[in-house]
């Protein structure tokens, strides 16, 4: 009789792989994954998946409402604003900016403030004491007032928005992988590889990362929903995207002045910021659950 | 408690140097001239931009200059509005009170709903009610803070016409400006229709208030909801249920003391969160607050205002994140031991 395995073989899953058996349990956690899926692709394929451009205007269809509507039109699904301008098209292209650029900006601190600060753990003294105190007088600004600040001295528009909320997000960073990795330093088994003979950084990176990565992930999670609403507050200000850019928060603010006759300009981008919000904070609370389940595991 | 003390102490000056540091050195990254941005009089003549130069020591080197700025600072002159050319530090004692009571009002309300519901939930760990109430903050968490606003204002003003949509109070009524701090000023003065004006500024403060508190309501609830549940599972929780106490008597005797003191310590961090969410609420409701200044003085291009307003922002942020800290450490003796970077 032929045997697949001549070795009993326990097979050891490894942590991220825990972690995503655990995830992919949990029904509602699983739901805001297939959104947050859904957001990425739509930000990536909008120009193709989109009916119409963003900025091409309809002057014969103007503030048409939904389609549900009595007096829609099912060719403008989601209704017109007042340039006749598709709202579903300038939604789904608003993804990219507000949706995409947010998942961008994540990604770009997240991995700024994690050399930053997994190197400022390794440092003691006065340069740790000084640069804790400097982070908490960081981190006790707001971060849509910095934000704000950095804005003024850039001026306006969108590429500034991702770089002041860049630079607001990386001592976030800083703060949560200084305390993981300074955390993970004090356990045992980074005594055990540094018996061995390993360097920090050796350890650092074959030891400490491993086991703080699912950390970051829900950190990221968390500092992305942030992104998104501070995006679009910055656009509904005006400091944010300028005019024609279809930026969801910007869009609501274009249709404040026509919040009476066309409601439906401002809630439909409000709904849509919501829903991204709400699916990114739904993964981030399966990665937190899960987290926790394979801790008492 | 004197380590502490001087601890937080030491803490405090730091931070502040760092703050004037680098609202100082903004007047250098926005454009135009220095002492120009320093000072905010943007129609001085040679001979008072001369003045100004010795004043605030622009031909020494830049130690010299920061000097200066700071004893502007210390004594209070923050320079002129770009915008208005009025001194600035008389718009902010004009404006300052006005958002520390509305933000005072939202965190308020927001413990007040937040916490019992986090403790409920925690109690009925892992039931419908635990789960109903963990899914509704997450929902209040994910709302743009603008887009409520402007529904509330579309449901409880328009719509229902229940609550005022803007201002602080409706400008029948004329409240003598003594503290700023309006309910306050409204007891204080000697009209003649002084509860009326009382009720009129509740009804102005309840919108914003609520909208304001929403977001860190949620993260109150979770906070508490996290500490309740880690002081149930306690061994002196146990012990005293050993005794026989009754239910109520260990959540409202030993439970709810001890989860309390863990909270406190995130009100401080929560503050600067909400202040943010406050400036926001500011525009949409036309507060007359200085988050509202604040963000006008950015379409205005108004540096001096800029710097000057987060100087003094993040100076009062500062404050109620050590005053929560103070609170703690009166409360928790094992906080006071704690040393290094925490």
């Amino acid at each position: 009789m032929a045997r697949e395995k001549i070795y009993l073989e326990e097979v050891f899953p490894s942590p991220f792989m825990q972690l995503w058996g655990i995830f992919r349990k949990t029904p509602v956690a699983m739901i805001g994954f297939c959104c947050f899926i859904f957001l990425v692709l739509l930000a990536m394929f909008a120009p193709i998946l989109a009916p119409y451009t963003a900025v091409d205007g309809n002057l014969d269809m103007i503030l048409l409402p939904p389609a549900w509507h009595a007096d829609g039109n099912v060719s403008y699904l989601l209704g017109t604003d007042e340039l006749g301008r598709d709202m579903l098209s300038r939604l789904m292209y608003g993804t990219s900016l507000t949706f995409g650029l947010s998942f961008i900006v994540v990604i770009f601190s997240l991995v700024i403030g994690v050399v930053i600060g997994s190197l400022s753990a390794l440092t003691r003294g006065i340069k740790s004491s000084f640069l804790n105190h400097f982070l908490d007088v960081v981190l006790s600004i707001p971060s849509l007032l910095l934000a704000i600040i950095i804005v003024a001295i850039l001026g306006p528009g969108i590429s500034n928005t991702v770089w002041a909320i860049a630079i607001v997000f990386i001592p976030q960073f800083i703060h949560i992988t200084r305390y993981a990795v300074k955390e993970e330093f004090r356990k045992d088994y980074v005594l055990a590889s540094r018996l061995d003979g390993a360097s920090n950084f050796r350890i650092l990176y074959y030891s400490v990362f491993p086991n703080i990565v699912e950390r970051l992930m829900s950190q990221a999670t968390l500092a992305q929903s942030a992104a998104i609403l501070d995006i679009a507050t910055l656009g509904f200000l005006g400091l944010g995207a300028q005019i024609p850019l279809p930026e969801w928060g910007a869009i609501l603010a274009n249709g404040l002045e026509r919040f009476y006759i066309a409601p439906w300009t401002v809630y439909l981008p409000g709904l849509a910021i919501l829903f991204a919000v709400v699916a990114t904070n739904l993964v981030g609370e399966g990665i937190r659950h899960a987290l926790k389940l394979r801790k008492e595991n | 408690m004197l380590t502490f003390t001087l601890r937080r102490l030491s803490l405090f000056i730091f931070t502040m140097l760092v703050l004037t540091l680098l609202s100082f050195s903004l007047s250098f990254l926005f454009p135009g001239d220095t002492v120009i941005n320093h000072s905010g009089q943007i129609n001085a003549s040679a001979a008072e931009l001369a003045h100004l130069n010795q004043v605030y020591q622009m031909d020494k080197s830049i130690f010299y200059q920061y000097g200066a700025y700071l004893t502007h600072i210390l004594n209070g002159d923050f320079g002129q509005s770009m915008a208005s050319q009025s001194p600035i530090s008389n718009e902010i004692i004009k404006l300052l009170p006005a958002t520390i009571e509305l933000s005072l009002v939202a965190l308020l309300i927001a413990m007040l709903v937040g916490i019992p519901l986090g403790f409920i939930a925690a109690i009925r760990h892992n039931k419908t009610s635990d789960n109903v109430i963990l899914s509704l903050a997450m929902l209040g968490y994910s709302i743009p803070v603008f887009w409520l606003g402007l529904l509330a204002i579309l449901v409880f003003s328009i719509g229902l016409g229940w609550l005022p949509s803007a201002g602080q109070i409706s400008l029948l009524f004329e409240i003598e400006f003594v503290t700023g701090i309006q309910f306050f000023d409204i007891l204080l003065s000697d009209s003649p229709y002084k509860w009326q004006a009382f009720r009129d500024a509740s009804a102005h403060m309840i919108l914003p208030a609520c909208v304001i508190a929403l977001a860190p309501a949620t993260i109150f609830i979770r906070l508490s909801r996290a500490s309740m549940i880690d002081v149930l599972a306690a061994s002196y929780i146990r012990a005293a249920r050993a005794k026989g106490l009754s239910f109520q008597q260990i959540i409202f005797r030993h439970a709810i003391r001890n989860a309390l003191i863990q909270i406190i310590r995130h009100v401080g961090l929560q503050f600067a969160n909400l202040v943010t969410i406050a400036m926001v609420t500011e525009v949409i409701f036309s507060w007359p607050g200085i988050g509202r200044w604040l963000i006008d003085s950015i379409y205005q291009r108004d540096y001096t205002a800029i710097q000057s307003g987060l100087l003094v922002l993040s100076c009062f942020i500062f404050i109620v994140h050590i005053l929560t800290d103070f609170i703690y450490a009166a409360l928790n003796p094992l906080a006071r031991g704690n040393k290094h970077g925490s």
